[in-house]
């Protein structure tokens, strides 16, 4: 089996070849996989900080990404009342025009403008990569990212709605692909956004020994028109709402890369049992078994696939590395289980198409050997 | 003893418009250390009397026995078997594959015929020797001259040490002399192995390694002859 194995072997060129062109195929499908995983992973970081075990939403709205509401700020206080809350904040989320200018240059970005109550109240930022929390109101910090873009860095001035704040940290896990998260003290979102006395979510820390059904039952009953939800959910269905957008876009564009690996295998199948007829005669008239030579095929094919497709796991990895040292913009969060399910999908998608050419090793007529 | 019967097989080759009779009523039989020379001009059915002697083709009419065993009566997969043990092929190319040694191209015929691993090697080495091709074990079949090629296929044809050697035109590529070391091993080896040979072939360098001569003509075999 492995001397039929190496007699139809592809020549290490054209299988070099193959195993590149599977292996963007599969860099395109992983990295596209990740760069959702990235986005949904920067909500659930910031959604699922510490501290921040229930979520109280205008009406109508169950997740974190887009809302038409607002909630009276005032409410905070309320709900601070209750029993079994041991502490509560809100934030004011409103888009935000952020500009900067870098060498003469007007540099500007819609981001997602997170007021809390700075430096330490919750749904601050949920990571540093440098700085720190902003402490007063002409302070901010960004999404390493949007500084990024905005050719910024720390201690540089940006600005906020048109007013002038100094960038004192930048942020890491709160890249949402389209958009990045800006956070300041809620007074300067305040100013800037016209929306005084307001909250778009109100956060509750749970006393100790509380339980978080309780206390959300308990506000439903007080407060009828909010909505709540505990953390769990929440990040649940922020994460669904991340990939609402994106999900059939780069479900489709990552059937486009499996469906171009599986033809580019199917193609180089192809092409070695039609250059290889000759060989595949003389083997079929020497007594070697049609279904172990499709075997022997299928194995070839596999081999390519597995090849490229690994291979184009391992780029994914090393391109994630150099994005996010070089270019943060787009965030690469891998999952071992897309990376399997992407390589099995290839896999299986390039032994379905490689099967056409497979099944045409019947048409090979061991008489071929005997042709001068 | 008789290792080859075919008995009135008839084979037509085409279809349609196409169609051609390449064997009429061919009846042969070919004996244990034989080596019988099917001469005929091409397109007389040589190449077709090997491909129905060997199973390739099933004639339309008629019988073959091979090595005590009717072909008809195998299916395709106990044909295929019965094919890789008992018959060797040396073709008009060497058909060497490409992609393994010359040392592999052997071997592998002796594992195709169903020989043990270590069995298999023992018998490539064996036949190595016995050709005194030992030399171009480690080459690739393109580094070889087209004589050595040949005395290759010849070693890939003997190595399981078959009861018949089908050859086409084995010589008809080669030079003088290469094709005239090329006939006697083929003859010679064969001979020693208790092998029967029949060779299609209108080569005369073959004719003093002969036992008999077969002429064929239109597909119609004609009276087989001693070699003068």
């Amino acid at each position: 089996m492995q001397l039929l194995v190496k007699a139809v072997r592809n020549r290490p060129g054209r299988a070099w070849l193959a195993v590149g062109g599977v292996a963007t195929s599969s860099l395109l499908v992983i990295a596209l996989v990740a760069t959702l995983r990235g986005a949904a992973n920067s909500v659930v970081a910031y959604v699922g900080q510490d501290g921040a075990d229930l979520w109280i939403t205008p009406p109508g709205a169950d997740h974190f990404l887009r809302l038409s509401g607002v909630l009276p700020a005032v409410l905070t206080d309320s709900v601070r009342a209750l029993p079994g809350v041991a502490g509560a904040d809100f934030i004011l989320r409103a888009f935000v025009a952020v500009s900067s200018r870098r060498g003469g240059d007007r540099l500007r970005l819609t981001l997602y403008g997170v007021g809390y109550h700075a430096p330490d109240g919750v749904g601050g930022p949920p990571a540093f990569e440098s700085g720190r929390p902003p402490h007063t109101r002409r302070e901010v910090a960004l999404d390493r990212a949007a500084a990024r873009r905005l050719g910024v860095g720390l201690d540089d001035t940006v600005f906020v709605n048109g007013r002038a704040a100094r960038a004192v940290g930048l942020t890491k896990g709160t890249n949402l692909l389209v958009t990045q998260f800006i956070f300041a003290d809620a007074a300067a979102i305040e100013a800037t956004s016209g929306f005084a006395g307001r909250a778009s979510f109100i956060i509750v820390r749970l006393a100790p020994g509380a339980h978080s059904d309780t206390v959300a039952a308990l506000i439903r009953e007080r407060f009828p028109d909010v909505g709540v939800f505990d953390r769990a959910t929440f990040v649940a269905n922020s994460q669904r709402e991340t990939g609402v957008g994106y999900t059939p876009i780069l479900a489709f564009v990552d059937m486009l890369g499996v469906g171009a690996a599986a033809v580019l295998v199917a193609l180089l199948i192809h092409a070695l049992v039609e250059g290889r007829r000759t060989e595949l005669a003389v083997l079929l008239a020497l007594g070697a078994a049609p279904r172990t030579l499709a075997r022997v095929m299928i194995g070839e094919a596999t081999r390519l696939i597995v090849a490229g497709g690994v291979l184009g796991a391992v780029l994914a990895r090393l391109l994630a590395l150099v994005l996010d040292r070089v270019f943060p913009v787009i965030p690469l969060h891998f999952d071992l289980r897309d990376t399997m399910w992407a390589l099995a999908l290839l896999i299986a998608c390039g032994i379905l198409a490689s099967s056409i050419p497979i099944a045409r090793l019947g048409r090979v007529d061991a008489l071929e050997a005997f042709r001068p | 003893m008789t290792v080859l019967v075919l008995d009135g097989v008839s084979k037509t080759r085409g279809g349609g418009a196409h169609a051609t009779q390449a064997l009429r009523d061919a009846s042969l039989s070919v004996a244990q250390g034989e080596v019988v020379l099917l001469e005929g001009a091409s397109g007389a059915g040589k190449t077709t009397l090997l491909a129905v002697a060997a199973g390739l083709l099933t004639p339309d009419a008629g019988r073959v026995l091979l090595a005590g065993r009717s072909l008809a009566e195998l299916s395709p997969a106990e044909r295929r078997r019965h094919r890789a043990r008992v018959v060797g092929f040396v073709f008009q190319r060497s058909n060497l594959l490409e992609q393994l040694t010359v040392w592999e191209n052997v071997l592998l015929m002796a594992l195709l015929a169903g020989r043990p691993s270590g069995e298999a090697r023992r018998a490539t080495n064996e036949v190595f020797e016995q050709l005194d091709i030992g030399h171009l074990a480690p080459r690739g079949s393109g580094e070889l001259s087209g004589g050595e090629e040949q005395r290759v296929g010849v070693a890939r044809a003997l190595v399981h040490r078959p009861a018949l050697v089908l050859a086409d035109e084995p010589t008809g590529n080669l030079d003088g002399a290469s094709g005239g070391v090329v006939a006697e091993a083929l003859a010679t080896c064969a001979k020693a192995r208790g092998a029967a040979v029949l060779v299609a072939t209108h080569d005369a360098r073959l004719e003093p390694f002969a036992t008999r001569r077969v002429p064929i003509v239109d597909g119609r075999l004609g009276e087989g002859r001693s070699p003068q």
